[in-house]
């Protein structure tokens, strides 16, 4: 890890870290270091991975329509709203 | 010992990783402060519906990653100079008779273990998390805390079964395998998760021990490598997991939002970096490394791999024994100076807790310690648990 | 030196199944209220959990199999990460790791000849929601209707090489996915996108060019406009140094007729997919697998060539008739009433599609009854409605669906008299009224029966046999 990484990263999660919370990211990373390695002795040359802990499948439901909530419902903890839209600030694309 | 009176026993807490509509939920961050769900969780709907009342809402950590709560954007109870989890206090002080909480790191069990109470936390798929504020959603668990096995029991046997709305809920055949008669006969002790823990833990594990082989139960203490290594493959897909459960808070359509920005990104980047703790801003960089292009194989994919190596070795496990008996913490407290000088300290001490998280494998803490059994048999175990657990108080 | 565009297209259709990919609200987002098909899940709220609508696997399968893909038989939904404020969760759910198909092949037909286009795969995920940039001026506005209606992205190999190759393949997809039914595929109601990967390098060379990756057009003609444009903005760039080429993603201006390099963020691309826990992997077991096949189209070639043999309709004809499945639904209906291939095909091609095109719509939106129109075919071919009368009565029919021809015509006087005493009445009435056309016609002049013919039906209001006017006209004169 470091600051370059470490500046992708926010900027890729939308996060602004102070000075002393780099430092301790940085610091957190470097104790990953030993995580790895004990990851790394284990063999999964042949294992396949596990997304899901329960043998589970093909768990679909009926193509039907049902609306629960109002768009009042919905909007009533939105920090901006317009005509019924959500706002953000200008976007250019 | 129950501490609550028997007009509270229809009465339960929830922590705030349950939705619920009529009491705000915040997942313990800034970013949810006074946030109303329009629904209620399925697991406080069905207690609802049985006629139990949902109290009040129990502080967890932000996104209950922590130890016990202590990330609280409002600060976490501590007495004495040790910190203390909100659930497990409000039952100890007998506002309710049991508390539904999400477990996600683990602090449900460390509640449980150093509070002297009981929890479950159910085979992964039976109950189900509709309504849960996700985090880590392959291996969260929505769990129980209470003031013995019993009362577990009887909060578990109504909120578990299947449930369309999620999908990841278990069909009800095989939830009703946890209804099978099961006694716990034989149990393994892992030398390698008794790694690192203090003297007073240590007594309560073999205070369990003597009880079980009181009770006829043989325990046996074996070597094992690979279960040990559940806590770097938890922490990793925790982490990425959270971090991409956690980008939906942005301060646009609900929640907090920044008083100051020029564009969309510094809207965005201004209310997460204002509203979210250090522990999980530390998660998110974390779990966002483990799956970029770079790490995804090396990482995320591995850890992924690990999941099943540890799954099939509690497997070869189960083929002999009915049960694992393991510290659920490191210590039978955390004091508020160790927490503050280690602020990763959930990122260790999940060293206990992260082979049943990661597992879905049922876990029982009572008496101070844990045990871990094949899915579905929590009924077992908690049948088990009522041996020993008094002697967590 | 002469050169040539590889260009490789990632369509995006919207599946048309009733709610939505992962949620139950209603996928008919267009022309909707903003934010009036929304839930907790669509506008990015915690504890609403993803469960597959099983319908859009099956026309994820179906499209798959119109295209010549390989289904895999396991499929999975992963998660993508980006921040925009049209992705409420700030992730995707799409299918990263198996999509539902692979290794397909389309056949199109330009005026070069018949070509193949291969297809890389069609994934299925959850489409995002819509901005809006011109209610306020320093605000976007955001709305989630479209937000999880389900899509298809079709990604094709570079396999194509111009603007009319790219129209014909568009076309074909269209063809296919309506014929199968699982799409509208209307890009003016953006229910199919085409997002173009195009580069050029010298004629011969086996070395790629530097890509760039158009988008926002809006029609097949802005398409063909953009490759055309972007092609000679890269020749041009390589010959005459104009400009260095980058790899980037350039914005589709149709009214000013250019394309702009879009401004990318750093982290553009970095979309750290992983499997998305909370969806399980759907198996598509071999009931699943037949069921879909067995509800597959007949291919518009196989139609076409069946038309002629087993109905012997012309090339011409039935090559009109299989341009959409609505049409040859409509037709085969009427078919199976009347009994007559040729009847059927000739009200469908001269009255039916004209109708159509008069009233500017395609030919997919075609929503006439085909068993109703066969029975307006037997109508008039049995005589008891004339062809004028039996037009009005068509053109009746395309604006209530529930008229019957039969019922319809005896409630508006369109039915066809036998009364040959009534017939003479009035042929004895126009003669009387009109000697000079009587004269002219016993003078030679057979344009003036045609006269005296139309004025008689006129008076008739249509409703008598040609055959029978002519006759009975022809012996008053005489």
């Amino acid at each position: 890890m470091d600051r370059e990484i470490l500046r992708r990263l926010e900027l890729l999660n939308q996060l602004s870290l102070t000075e002393q919370e780099k430092e301790s990211v940085i610091a957190f990373f470097s104790d990953r270091e030993k995580d790895l390695e004990t990851l790394d002795a284990i063999d999964t040359a042949d294992v396949e991975r596990m997304v899901h802990v329960m043998p589970i499948m093909t768990v679909v439901r009926e193509d039907k329509v049902s609306q629960i909530f109002s768009r009042e419902e919905l909007q009533a903890a939105a920090p901006e709203t317009d005509e019924g839209y959500w706002c953000v600030p200008k976007v250019m694309e | 010992m129950k501490t609550y009176t028997e007009d509270k026993k229809l009465t339960v807490v929830a922590d705030d990783m349950m939705l619920t509509k009529d009491m705000p939920t915040t997942a313990g961050s800034k970013m949810l402060d006074g946030y109303m769900s329009l629904f209620d969780s399925e697991a406080l709907a069905r207690l609802k519906d049985a006629g139990y009342t949902v109290a009040a809402k129990a502080a967890v950590g932000e996104f209950a990653i922590d130890l016990l709560g202590e990330t609280n954007f409002k600060g976490a109870p501590a007495s004495d100079g040790h910190i203390k989890n909100q659930a497990a206090e409000m039952i100890l002080s007998g506002d309710a008779s049991a508390a539904v909480c999400l477990d996600v790191n683990g602090a449900v069990r460390r509640a449980a273990a150093q509070s002297g109470l009981v929890s479950v936390k159910p085979t992964y798929g039976t109950v189900s998390r509709f309504g849960t504020i996700p985090a880590a959603c392959s291996g969260e668990t929505v769990s129980v805390l209470a003031c013995d096995a019993e009362d577990c029991g009887r909060i578990l046997d109504l909120i578990a079964g299947h449930d369309d709305k999620d999908g990841t809920s278990l069909p009800a055949e095989l939830i009703a395998k946890t209804n099978e008669a099961a006694t716990v006969r034989k149990v393994a002790v892992l030398a390698s998760m008794k790694k690192g823990i203090g003297a007073d833990v240590c007594e309560k594990l073999d205070a369990a021990v003597a009880v079980l082989k009181a009770n006829g139960v043989e325990v046996d203490e074996i070597d094992d490598s690979v279960i040990s290594a559940s806590r770097p493959a938890w922490n990793a897909l925790m982490s990425a997991e959270l971090c991409n459960n956690v980008s939906r808070y942005d301060g646009v359509k609900y929640g907090y939002r920044a008083e100051s920005f020029t564009n969309i990104d510094e809207l965005y980047t201004n209310s997460r970096t204002e509203a979210f703790g250090e522990l999980l801003k530390t998660a998110i960089i974390f779990g966002s490394e483990t799956l970029s292009t770079e790490n995804y194989m090396k990482i995320y994919d591995k850890c992924l791999r690990v999941r099943r190596v540890i799954s099939e070795a509690f497997g070869k496990l189960f083929e002999t024994y009915d049960a694992v008996l393991m510290p659920a913490t490191s210590s039978m407290s955390y004091t508020e100076a160790e927490v503050k000088e280690n602020k990763f300290i959930a990122f260790e001490e999940n060293y206990y807790t992260a082979p049943a998280s990661i597992t879905g494998l049922p876990a029982i803490v009572a008496g101070g310690v844990q045990l871990v059994g094949r899915a579905f048999s929590e009924k077992a175990l908690l049948e088990a648990a009522k041996k020993y657990e008094k002697e967590g108080k | 030196m002469r050169y040539e565009t590889v260009i490789g297209l990632e369509v995006h259709v919207e599946l048309a199944t009733s709610s939505k990919i992962f949620c139950s609200c209603s996928a008919h987002s267009y022309g909707a209220e903003p934010n009036s098909h929304v839930c907790p899940a669509c506008c990015g709220m915690p504890g609403m959990l993803p469960v597959v609508n099983k319908r859009v696997v099956d026309y994820g399968m179906k499209a798959g199999m119109m295209l010549g893909c390989h289904i895999n038989r396991t499929t999975t939904f992963d998660k993508k990460s980006y921040y925009y404020p049209d992705l409420p969760a700030a992730y995707q759910t799409t299918q990263w790791f198996a999509p539902v198909a692979v290794n397909g092949v389309v056949e199109i037909e330009t005026s070069k000849g018949k070509k193949n286009v291969r297809i890389k795969q069609i994934h299925m995920e959850e489409d995002a929601g819509k901005l809006v940039h011109d209610i306020r001026e320093d605000t976007t506005h955001v709305d989630f209707n479209r937000t999880s209606v389900p899509l298809i992205e079709i990604v094709s190999q570079p396999d194509l090489s111009s603007a009319e190759e790219v129209e014909a393949y568009l076309e074909r997809l269209k063809t296919l996915l309506r014929y199968a039914k699982v799409a509208e595929c209307e890009m003016a109601h953006g229910t199919m996108r085409c997002d173009v990967n195009l580069s050029v390098r010298p004629e011969g060379s086996n070395k790629l060019g530097v890509r760039a990756e158009m988008k926002n057009m809006n029609s097949i003609e802005a398409i063909k406009r953009a490759i055309e444009y972007e092609t000679a903005r890269h020749i041009d760039a390589i010959e005459n140094g104009t400009e260095e080429l980058r790899q980037e993603t350039r914005r589709w201006d149709d009214i000013k007729g250019k394309s702009y390099a879009m401004r990318t963020k750093e982290t553009a691309g970095d979309y750290r997919y992983f499997p998305d826990p909370n969806v399980m992997p759907v198996v598509i077991d071999d009931e699943w697998f037949d069921s879909i096949k067995a509800s597959l189209p007949e291919f518009p070639e196989v139609k076409k060539e069946r038309y002629i043999s087993e109905y012997g309709l012309g090339e011409y004809d039935a090559d009109q008739l299989t341009k959409s499945i609505a049409l040859c639904e409509c037709f085969e209906a009427a078919y199976g009433v009347c009994k007559s291939a040729k009847d059927a095909a000739n009200w469908m091609i001269s009255e039916v599609m004209s109708i159509l095109n008069q009233k500017k719509m395609t030919y997919d939106m075609l929503d006439l009854d085909g068993k109703a129109l066969g029975e307006l075919i037997l109508l008039v071919s049995g005589g008891t409605v004339g062809r004028a009368n039996a037009k009005k009565i068509l053109a009746a029919m395309f604006d209530d669906a529930s008229i019957e021809p039969k019922a319809y015509a005896e409630a508006n006087g369109y039915v066809v008299s036998n009364d040959t005493g009534m017939i003479e009445a009035v042929i004895k009435a126009v003669i009387a009224a009109d000697p000079k056309s009587v004269a002219d016609y016993k003078s030679g002049k057979e344009k003036a029966l045609m006269a005296l013919f139309g004025k008689c039906m006129k008076e008739l209001k249509g409703n008598c046999d040609p055959q029978t006017l002519r006759k009975l006209l022809i012996d008053s004169i005489s």
